[in-house]
């Protein structure tokens, strides 16, 4: 395919941010099940880590090194489950009292949604100079 | 007359280095798109080009500077400072992003600049 690259960068900036757009819905469904002590598959819920992977932009032209990324997957979390004594719950343990709550720390959620914004706005940042570039080639020769 | 403007080995170099601005622009979106990818090597355009181009000017051979072709390479000068292997880091990607743009602005400037000198020669004014 023959294209014209007018705005340069633009296309590894837009896999990242679509990237990066899973990873925060992925968060997102962490913390809303920060508590979940029941799931359809049984026990409580486990946390789920997106894992990125790199793809080429173009595999046929080898002196280019230019990536794009991509979701390689959604995977779970096989850390320990949180125990809770509380004797009362629904889910608890009949002989001990124990509630197996998911395997989620909030704190770390609210950090990885931090890095995860911030990767956005550097790819925004990308497509912005990129614009401007394509702004600056297009006012080649124009001037007195 | 017009070819003694175009065929200077210097408009043919800035030409060359706007092909490289270019490109790198697209290594450091391909550099940040994967900071969060382990194991993932920075790239960036091939740091022997400068040295190539800057000869080709030198020896004044307009045909040497446009055989010349940027291309893009891992860099093996950067290291990871995580235990997941990735060798980029967000600052530094987004100083060499502004220069990046300040040398995209002065080599169209520097272009711009060798047409307007053909464009008043034509007006004679």
């Amino acid at each position: 395919m023959l294209s014209v690259n007018l705005l340069p960068g633009a296309d590894s900036a837009a896999s990242a941010i679509q990237a990066e757009k899973v990873r925060m819905e992925v968060i997102s469904q962490n913390i809303a099940n920060a508590n979940t002590t029941s799931t359809p598959q049984g026990g409580p819920y486990q946390r789920q880590v997106v894992r990125f992977e790199t793809v080429m932009k173009n595999q046929f032209d080898a002196a280019n090194a230019v990536q794009q990324v991509q979701v390689a997957g959604i995977e779970a979390d096989n850390r320990p489950h949180r125990l809770i004594y509380q004797p009362g719950h629904p889910d608890a343990d009949p002989e001990t009292g124990m509630v197996k709550f998911p395997n989620v720390s909030i704190h770390e959620e609210m950090a990885d949604l931090i890095s995860s914004s911030r990767a956005t706005e550097a790819n925004l940042a990308i497509i912005r100079t990129a614009r401007q570039m394509a702004m600056q080639t297009l006012a080649i020769g124009k001037g007195n | 007359m017009i070819d003694g403007l175009f065929a200077s080995a210097n408009y043919q170099g800035v030409k060359k280095m706007l092909d490289a601005t270019v490109l790198r622009q697209e290594a450091i979106a391909s550099n940040l798109a994967n900071i969060e990818t382990p194991n993932y090597k920075r790239v960036d355009v091939a740091p022997a080009f400068a040295s190539e181009l800057s000869r080709a000017i030198s020896e004044g051979g307009v045909s040497n500077v446009q055989q010349l072709k940027p291309t893009v390479t891992v860099d093996q000068t950067a290291v990871a400072q995580n235990r997941d292997g990735n060798t980029v880091q967000l600052e530094k990607e987004l100083t060499h992003l502004q220069k990046n743009m300040v040398a995209h602005h002065l080599q169209t400037q520097m272009i711009t600049g060798t047409l307007s000198k053909l464009r008043s020669a034509i007006q004679t004014r």
